[in-house]
């Protein structure tokens, strides 16, 4: 804690009877903040910059040693050419498909039950609010366990809506609450003032509450995002079948199975699996952050 | 919030005798229109929990007291048969036990780090956009990336951290085949992404305090040691309560992390309960067996987190 060692300083100095001048503290605390963050973009970007640079370095550039940058003759685009060959470019499709198809359920989801706690005084409703919030405590590999001979049986097993359903249920807990949470902060009046002038119930949905839960979307889309396109467990019980699987266990299959693959094929196809991560890191923080805070309200 | 909606309740319940507006009465309960719109608008989200939890949760239970070989699925009835022999075998207090470290150490780890990069993150410093960049990439980076990554890093032949730690003498083979080195590494390659919940959490919290409060304290002389003391700690206190318990819960049953790092080994070593439930069922083909050890460590999580809730109790903090 680099930032601590300042402050831990003045623990000492307490009493002010030895107080070390405002200046001095002000320079300690300074230079804490800047190492501090000279040390968090040092490890939170190697790994990434590692990657991608290996991502343009040809195959005989990396066994023959490190190197930091693919410089002449190592540079290359050979390892993109992965994501044309078969088991790769299926694996890319079924991802895309289940991310998208778990982005709308949980967005639609979340919204009507978000619109009903918020709107509608029903009996039991905070207690089925908690309730909800068990959906923390489910372990995908609890889940996936039963789920692999439930799917099985009726026919789901290898089927993206089998796996894109098992996401949404687990983005639930957090998805439902932010929008319930979200609704309540639009004043209720402005719906009523359209329900005055005639409107049906569901024409203030869609014209006043809809346009008004943007935010909330995005945040929702993204925290959905985050966990479809990251899924693991559930994506390698419930798609056993090689041309079903999506691209995290699909990778780890390459990594068992083939030497033809190549550190440097890997790489290339995590920068751009990890390409969309970083645009929406840069571009949409405020939603994410927004949304943790609407949810702590 | 809460206290608006108590408020409505009231008030719909006047003078002991609900107001009859609309509605019909089942059995002398009384259903108005708003149960029956809200009922349904619930409806689909409790679909999905009957189906992906309720469901296979009740399933596992069943199961859980059955004979199932995986490749031939045959039930035969064998009573507590598979939960004495779950608490007889080492593997699955060997394995509890391994959990019970890697639960703890990654938790306390990325609070730590978490905690520090979000106090970093709220200082104002120039290039802030970046630096919150970074941290939310690391959180939306998919674990396989950061795994894949993590071996190549430490790949025996190409490996650069692999080269360093044997430079300074750390280590001479394969990390991840090393008994001492697998459990620290997959804890600290874990860290990288998760601590970043931690932040995430903590920052949506300091930035909700109101600068007002910095800029009194300040007039009055507080040293940047007081102010995190007084105004800033008690106010992110319940939301850090809530995001470890959350990180523990999190920890305790993953399973892509260490599956894509070790599967678990060298031998058992980074054997967790959700790695011991995997390798039971698809490798030991015992499919009953599994869903037992699946069943006792949804009681282990359950016990552990009413433990937590009941020593710390941050819903007295935050309304969650």
């Amino acid at each position: 804690m680099a930032t601590g060692s300042g402050d831990e300083f003045e623990e000492f100095s307490l009493g002010r009877e030895f107080t070390l001048s405002h200046d001095t503290r002000h320079r300690i605390l300074k230079f804490g903040e800047y190492l501090s963050a000279a040390v968090l973009v040092l490890v939170g970007a190697f790994p990434h910059y590692w990657m991608v640079q290996n991502a343009f370095k040809s195959r005989q550039a990396i066994l023959e040693g490190i190197s930091l940058l693919p410089l002449g003759g190592s540079f290359t685009l050979d390892h993109y050419q992965v994501i044309f060959r078969g088991d790769v470019a299926t694996y890319i499709v079924n991802s895309v498909i289940v991310t998208i198809g778990t982005i709308v359920m949980v967005s639609i989801i979340s919204l009507i039950a978000g619109y009903g706690l918020a709107r509608f005084n029903f009996k039991r409703k905070v207690a089925f609010a908690r309730f909800l919030l068990l959906g923390y405590m489910f372990s995908p590999i609890v889940l996936a366990l039963p789920l692999y001979l439930i799917w099985d049986t009726i026919g789901l097993l290898n089927t993206h809506i089998g796996l894109i359903i098992a996401l949404s249920a687990i983005s639930m807990p957090f998805a439902v609450w932010l929008m319930w949470k979200y609704i309540q902060t639009i004043p209720q009046s402005m719906e009523e003032s359209a329900w005055m002038s005639g409107a049906p119930r569901w024409r203030g949905f869609v014209d006043i509450i809809l346009p008004q839960t943007k935010p909330a979307m995005i945040a929702n889309s993204l925290f959905a995002f985050a966990i479809a396109w990251n899924d693991f467990t559930f994506a390698q019980i419930l798609l056993p079948a090689n041309e079903a699987t999506t691209l995290p266990p699909g990778l780890l299959r390459l990594v068992h199975s083939s030497y033809q693959t190549g550190f440097g094929d890997f790489m290339a196809v995590g920068f751009l699996m990890t390409f969309p991560a970083m645009l929406f890191a840069y571009f949409l923080q405020s939603y994410m952050l927004e949304g943790f805070q609407i949810r702590s309200l | 919030m809460a206290h608006r909606m108590a408020t409505e309740e009231i008030e719909s319940y006047e003078g002991g005798e609900p107001i009859l507006r609309e509605g019909f009465t089942i059995g002398g309960v009384r259903i108005t229109p708003d149960d029956i719109w809200g009922g349904l608008s619930v409806l689909p989200v409790f679909l999905l929990y009957l189906i992906i939890a309720l469901i296979p949760i009740g399933f596992a239970i069943v199961a859980s007291f059955h004979q199932i070989p995986l490749t031939a699925p045959e039930w035969t009835f064998v009573g507590v048969q598979n939960y004495i022999d779950v608490l007889r075998i080492d593997r699955f207090w060997g394995s509890l036990w391994r959990g019970i470290i890697f639960m703890t150490g990654s938790t306390l780890f990325q609070t730590a780090v978490g905690v520090w990069m979000a106090l970093v993150l709220n200082r104002g410093l120039r290039g802030e956009k970046i630096l919150s960049t970074l941290v939310f990439t690391a959180y939306l980076t998919p674990t396989i990336i950061v795994t894949l990554i993590g071996l190549f890093l430490f790949d025996p032949f190409v490996g650069l951290l692999h080269k360093i730690g044997t430079d300074l003498g750390l280590w001479s083979s394969y990390v991840f085949g090393s008994k001492t080195w697998a459990m620290p590494m997959v804890i600290l390659i874990g860290s990288w992404k998760f601590s970043s919940f931690i932040t995430l959490f903590t920052l949506a919290q300091l930035r909700s305090i109101p600068t007002r409060f910095y800029e009194a304290a300040k007039m009055s002389g507080a040293t940047t040691w007081e102010m995190f003391r007084d105004i800033t700690y008690p106010r992110i206190r319940g939301a850090l309560l809530v995001s470890v318990m959350l990180r523990g819960i999190f920890m305790f049953n993953k399973y892509d992390l260490i599956w894509q790092l070790t599967q678990g080994g060298p031998g058992y070593a980074t054997t967790t309960l959700p790695i011991l439930a995997y390798r039971e069922t698809f490798q030991g083909s015992a499919y009953g067996f599994g869903n037992a050890i699946a069943v006792v460590m949804f009681l282990t999580l359950a016990i552990g987190g009413v433990g937590y809730l009941y020593a710390f109790n941050p819903s007295e903090e935050v309304e969650t």
